[in-house]
């Protein structure tokens, strides 16, 4: 495949990009639900 | 002017009720799911099933997630602004919108950074160059400041009310960028090639069969995937709001009892004189 770095690099960038943002969602969404159930508040 | 309008405490409750049947967990992975497993097919029909472009070869398979995520950007904020506008009327005013015009907001700036920086690995061996100061270029980095901004200003107002309202304000005015960015190519002379799929306002495709399923296919998965991050989003930002509550009343007791211990203390310094 010509340009193949670049296609791929577009791709992979993509992906990684967006289970990035949802990781960081879900991680946020745990610490959260863990803060609210327990009561306490985040310092 | 409070955060909810209470006139319009019935529509909130629908609304809840609404999330509640809706934003289920197990709804939500089955969403994730199939926005895995659309994003996943999409790969397979860009990379490989779909042939190179006659005149730009295998580089042009970068448009099956460069259109996409740019369609999703327009999309996330025509959301943060339609959402915007309803809670700036009083009548359809509810904290859930604020909600939704954020979520969608930071989403359209995630899709928008990605249709910039996969515009410029497209532009690199087609054009010779990652960035132009071209027309279609410019606006769409400009799109991606003004939604910065807007997220920036959130951060700068406690008041949740206040906060609502100018930030609702600031998403409509950052809007009217989205059809200067789309008309750009036709306003201006540009190296950006014009509409693959539209052109002169209806719906005329001037690429092959494949290639056109797996561009169609790429808008759906796209979808798929902003509903569910636009779903899991909104869903963090109202426990976010529960837990800036619940900051707001512990310091609103922590000074009630400040203020107990100075009175009790100037009770017993009177007494002692």
């Amino acid at each position: 495949m010509e340009n193949a770095n670049y296609v791929f690099t577009g791709w992979v960038m993509t992906g990684v990009v967006l289970c990035g943002y949802a990781l960081r969602i879900a991680f946020r969404t745990r610490r959260a639900a863990r803060s609210l159930g327990s009561g306490s508040v985040p310092q | 002017m409070s955060y909810t309008n209470s006139g319009k405490r019935e529509d909130g409750a629908r609304v809840a009720s609404l999330e509640h049947r809706l934003l289920t967990e197990r709804n939500l992975r089955v969403l994730g799911g199939l926005a895995v497993l659309g994003l996943a097919v999409l790969a397979v029909l860009g990379l490989s099933v779909a042939p190179p472009d006659r005149y730009q070869g295998d580089a042009q398979r970068l448009m099956y997630v460069h259109v996409p995520t740019a369609m999703m950007g327009f999309t996330a904020f025509a959301v943060t602004t339609a959402a915007s506008g309803l809670y700036l009327w009083r009548r359809t005013r509810n904290a859930h919108w604020d909600r939704l015009a954020v979520s969608s907001a930071e989403l359209g700036v995630v899709f928008t950074t990605l249709t910039l920086g996969l515009g410029m690995l497209w532009g690199k061996p087609i054009w010779g160059e990652y960035w132009t100061w071209d027309a279609r270029l410019v606006t769409t980095a400009v799109l991606l400041f003004l939604y910065l901004g807007y997220l920036a200003l959130r951060r700068m107002i406690a008041d949740p009310g206040t906060r609502a309202r100018r930030s609702a304000l600031a998403a409509i005015v950052a809007f009217a960028d989205v059809p200067i960015v789309y008309f750009s190519v036709d306003w201006w002379r540009s190296l950006h090639q014009k509409g693959t799929l539209v052109n002169g306002g209806r719906f005329d495709p001037q690429i092959h069969g494949t290639m056109l399923l797996a561009l169609l296919w790429g808008f759906g998965a796209m979808g798929v995937a902003y509903v569910y991050l636009l779903a899991r989003r909104y869903l963090l930002v109202e426990m976010e709001e529960g837990i800036e509550e619940r900051m707001l009343d512990v310091a609103i007791a922590e000074r009630l009892a400040e203020a107990e211990l100075d009175q009790a203390a100037s009770v017993v310094e009177t007494e002692v004189v």
